[in-house]
């Protein structure tokens, strides 16, 4: 294949779709303007090289969509700055499930994993099998507790103030933590701060990209934490027969679990392997080689 | 036929437009969550005689190490060897594999204040190529230009995927996940329509090559909808069939109404949206999502695709992808 390659100076090969016609009718768009794409848009005055949209830019572009649902704010973007970017946090005011819940899957845990757990519980909470905005709610509310955490934790301000922790830390040494303002910040905090502010930054990326993934897929996630919950129930499972084994060795004795068979007499009925309890083998022990189980296998070296 | 071990997560798989046996795929360490990134650029070694065509190992031409997660590549138009690549980190990439390693990448274009989710070449003027951004951004950009042409603003969540008109050189066509579908003219200041096509988020969206006023879209709610621009309200087909959202969605170059669709179900169809019946082929060949599908221009029949479980897939249609 390598061995015909096509000339490349003057584009690819012709598209196969170039030599047939369009076969629908007339097309509702302009027909194109000639000369190369950057003289065509400067042309139409619509130029507006290396434009770089920050957040706050962005809330304030008209949105002339015809949406008829919130949209969400976005994890990594806490607008605590200006009332009227408030109004994203308005369309997901229900979330007070979702970020209590958040909250205290994060109060008892440390670290990442323990608030990506505070997160998903956040998640779940926030009812995201409800209608699409409560969906988000539980969404945002999450996330939101997810640096909510760091906040509160830094300054220990405890649960009750977790906003408060936000809040004040927008006002301090937070200033540059919005990583879609290029711009802004306060004058350079100490070396130790802008680390910390590295990390929470890094913390709400990867949180943002967690949520992103989350919301292009609801349902895997819905099958992951059905999954989790699943294997919870099985070591809860786990965890119960251990428990009544430790009972056991402490001499207190427990029900067991499973009914058995009883004989006609009252008595526990003995299998045909012979009387080894009550315990109902699907397939019952075999009486041990001689020798003991040493010489099971083949290649035993006292052999 | 030919399977590629990436060494992380697969995002995004492109042949190339010159080059029958050329491709590049996108990956990411950690799923694109954390980490670095790479972009492979593979070579199918030349097929045996006959029509059967056993075996044809990948072989790779050259790896771009990235310093995070790259989520989308497109090749050029107009160059053989120039790439666009949409990092995680907000840039955009331009590499030219017939330059030494060391003078790659060409060009690192940072203006995206978030995630980049695709990149699109103009197929038609060839001189500009589109990338989206979770900055709920569109931006246009020429290969000579090292700052952004135009910035299309209006999505109100995350733009996950912006396509050219095969046909028309300055229309191209969003999803984003506010719901909608956005065409739009460079000349024009603002979005020429809008489509409010699902209910749920929309995760792509393709052109038909033989038709310029058809586009489908591929969202959340585990649909695809075909649509026709001149009368928007109602879709002209709704396919369903994939069990989970459904990620990406490219229509043949060779066959008017045939398209390839993958999903977070782990499977890749083929679909003929103007047959009663038009789920045509599914694929299970992939372990883990498949968030990568492409289908070559210059062999018909030859798809590509590329998932979670590292593994990039390059096969006949009709055939198995993993047969040996």
């Amino acid at each position: 294949m390598e061995s015909n390659p096509q000339p490349s100076a003057n584009g690819p090969p012709p598209k196969p779709w170039e030599r047939a016609g369009s076969s629908s009718g007339p097309a509702p768009f302009k027909p194109p303007s000639a000369g190369s794409t950057s003289d065509v848009v400067e042309a139409s005055g619509t130029a507006k090289p290396g434009e770089i949209v920050s957040s706050s830019d962005r809330n304030a572009t008209v949105n002339r969509n015809a949406l008829a649902r919130p949209v969400p704010s976005r994890p990594w973007e806490q607008n605590y700055g200006s009332s009227s970017n408030y109004g994203g946090y308005g369309s997901t005011m229900n979330y007070n499930s979702g970020y209590g819940s958040g909250i205290s899957g994060m109060s008892g845990m440390s670290g990442m994993y323990g608030s990506s757990y505070g997160g998903t519980g956040g998640l779940y909470g926030g009812g995201m099998y409800g209608n699409n905005s409560m969906y988000r709610g539980g969404y945002g509310g999450g996330m939101y507790g997810s640096s909510g955490m760091y906040g509160g934790g830094m300054y220990n301000s405890g649960l009750g103030s977790q906003m408060g922790g936000i809040g004040m830390g927008m006002g301090g040494p937070y200033g540059g933590q919005d990583p879609n303002d290029p711009y802004g910040g306060p004058p350079s905090p100490p070396g130790f701060w802008i680390s910390v502010l590295r990390v929470t930054q890094g913390v709400v990326n990867f949180f943002g990209r967690i949520a992103i993934l989350i919301d292009q897929n609801t349902q895997a996630f819905h099958m992951f934490m059905s999954a989790l919950l699943q294997l919870f129930d099985r070591s809860g499972l786990l965890y119960g027969e251990l428990a009544r084994f430790v009972l056991r060795i402490l001499g207190v004795k427990t029900k067991p679990n499973k009914v058995h068979p009883q004989g006609p007499n009252g008595g526990p009925l003995h299998g045909p392997h012979g009387p080894h309890g009550p315990q109902n083998y699907i397939e019952g022990p075999r009486p041990a080689p001689s020798g003991g189980w040493d010489n099971v296998w083949e290649n035993d070296t006292s052999k | 036929m030919p399977v590629f071990k990436t060494p992380f997560n697969g995002y995004s798989i492109k042949f190339s437009p010159f080059y029958e046996s050329r491709l590049a795929v996108a990956t990411s360490q950690n799923f694109g969550i954390l980490g670095n990134g790479r972009l492979h650029v593979i070579d199918l070694s030349p097929a045996p005689l006959g029509p059967a065509a056993p075996h044809q190992p990948i072989t790779e031409l050259i790896a771009y190490d990235t310093a995070d997660g790259v989520y989308d590549v497109a090749w050029s138009e107009s160059h053989d060897s120039l790439l666009v690549a949409a990092i995680a980190d907000g840039s955009v990439k331009l590499y030219d594999v017939a330059l030494p390693p060391a003078s790659n990448p060409l060009r690192s274009l940072h203006e995206h204040t978030r995630e980049v989710s695709s990149a699109d070449y103009n197929p038609t003027r060839r001189d500009s190529f589109l990338t989206s951004s979770w900055d709920d951004t569109v931006k246009l950009w020429t290969v000579d230009r090292p700052a952004s042409v135009r910035t299309f603003k209006e999505h109100a969540y995350c733009v996950y995927s912006a396509v050219w008109n095969p046909r028309h050189a300055d229309v191209f066509a969003s999803a984003s996940g506010d719901c909608t579908l956005r065409v739009w003219d460079v000349r024009e200041p603002g979005s020429t329509m809008i489509i409010p096509a699902h209910e749920l988020e929309i995760l792509a969206c393709d052109w038909n090559k033989y038709d310029d006023c058809c586009i489908s879209t591929a969202s959340v709610d585990k649909s695809i909808k075909v649509w026709d621009v001149r009368s928007i309200r109602v879709p002209i087909s709704v396919l369903n069939g994939h069990s989970y959202a459904v990620r990406k969605i490219k229509f043949s170059p060779h066959r008017q109404s045939l398209m390839m669709s993958c999903s977070y179900d782990m499977s890749v169809c083929l679909w003929d949206y103007m047959m009663e019946d038009a789920l045509v082929a599914r694929y299970d060949h992939h372990t883990e999502f498949v968030v990568g599908v492409d289908m070559s221009v210059l062999v018909e029949g030859l798809l590509a695709s590329t998932g979670w479980d590292e593994l990039a897939y390059v096969w006949q249609h009709g055939t198995d992808p993993r047969a040996p």
